[in-house]
């Protein structure tokens, strides 16, 4: 393969984790939602935080660097609260969801 | 004088030293030429005859495969037993095992210089490794990537295969096992360390208590370039780390190092 074909391919993936971007923020989202309305469990806090980590250890690399980074926030603010089992309390829960839509337009 | 039975060597056929040859170098005397002692000092059970080759420059091909002919006749090697890649039945379900305090007290020393140069240049690697495997440029070298991120596993192979690496990916458990199954062993390991169904440094820690994969050097893929998190893969026995995100170059420079590959200077690419 020649280099050029593989900045292409390299691009095309890039492109193709653009486009996928928005259907795991509103995963997130949707996660955080149930959390703070009491619909799911506060251990599921774990489930956001692997969603978080997730973006927040490849958005940069695969060219969406401000993506990383908000996820990256968002996943520090969150993780002590996973590592105790607890939600979050309201003043926090405010503060994380200014987070979420920092990243939510870090995203757009 | 009746004529010997032709001893037939491939270029991936495997030796290992007999009783005899195992005397034979640790004994005072030796009937043996210097290069055939060199031959036997790399017939180490592991490295192929092509691998041998290629390290054993100072003589052609034709003149080591005759040596180790007349080393196998003579008793001295003999063919070495496969080890099998395969057998890692229930590699998920033992135990983890334990890490011990030596090897926390002596990690301990490391992890604060390990933390700083993962904060300052995105890979930190312990160990530069090189093996006669790396010699042999016409062998592949094989990457087992566990990553879960769809997205940024499909770039790691991408990227490994584009540098010429033959590179697997695995996601979770079954999908490990699956990679690490497939033939041949792998040279390097990059471990991601959250992982949907297993953590990272508990494979680290399975992978240095198992008899075959013992010796696979890993790099840990980890966002949390913390001392606490360092310190335990370097107990743990991994051989270098990359901070997630990425970039390239920070790969390349581990991978490079830990495989004992020189790289193209300049090109950010491995020299293969």
């Amino acid at each position: 393969m020649t280099a050029e074909a593989f900045k292409r391919q390299l691009e095309a993936l890039s492109a193709d984790y653009r486009r996928d971007l928005p259907k795991k923020l509103a995963l997130i989202e949707s996660l955080w939602l149930e959390l703070a309305h009491g619909a799911a469990q506060p251990s599921r806090i774990t489930d956001l935080l692997r969603e978080l980590h997730s973006i927040s250890g490849s958005a940069k690399t695969l060219g969406v660097a401000g993506v990383s980074e908000a996820a990256a926030t968002a996943e520090s603010f969150l993780e002590p609260f996973s590592k105790r089992g607890k939600l979050p309390n309201a003043a926090q829960q405010a503060e994380f969801v200014r987070l979420l839509d920092a990243l939510k337009r870090a995203g757009s | 004088m009746a004529a010997r039975n032709p001893v037939v060597i491939n270029e991936h056929d495997v030796y290992s030293l007999t009783k005899k040859g195992e005397e034979e170098l640790r004994g005072a005397d030796t009937s043996l030429s210097p290069a055939e002692i060199e031959l036997l000092i790399r017939t180490d059970g592991k490295a192929t005859v092509a691998q041998i080759t290629a390290a054993v420059r100072a003589f052609p091909r034709d003149r080591v495969v005759a040596s180790l002919q007349e080393l196998f006749i003579g008793g001295w090697i003999r063919t070495a037993p496969k080890p099998d890649p395969l057998d890692i039945v229930g590699f998920f379900e033992a135990p983890v095992p334990k890490l011990s305090a030596a090897a926390m007290s002596k990690a301990k020393s490391e992890a604060a210089s390990g933390t700083a140069t993962l904060d300052k240049r995105g890979h930190y690697v312990r160990i530069a490794r090189r093996s006669a495997k790396r010699e042999a440029k016409s062998e592949t070298i094989s990457v087992v990537v566990v990553e879960d991120e769809p997205h940024l596993a499909k770039f790691l192979k991408q990227y490994l295969s584009f540098e010429g690496f033959d590179a697997r990916i695995a996601g979770n458990r079954s999908e490990i096992m699956a990679a690490l199954r497939q033939a041949p062993l792998p040279d390097l390991v990059l471990l991601d360390v959250m992982l949907p169904d297993a953590d990272g440094f508990d494979i680290l820690l399975k992978m240095r208590a198992h008899p075959v994969l013992k010796s696979v050097p890993v790099i840990m893929l980890t966002a949390k370039a913390t001392r606490e998190s360092v310190l335990r893969g370097l107990a743990g026995g991994a051989d270098g780390y990359i901070t997630k995100p990425f970039e390239v170059d920070s790969l390349i420079k581990a991978v490079s190092t830990v495989l004992g590959l020189p790289q193209n200077p300049g090109s950010g690419t491995l020299k293969r």
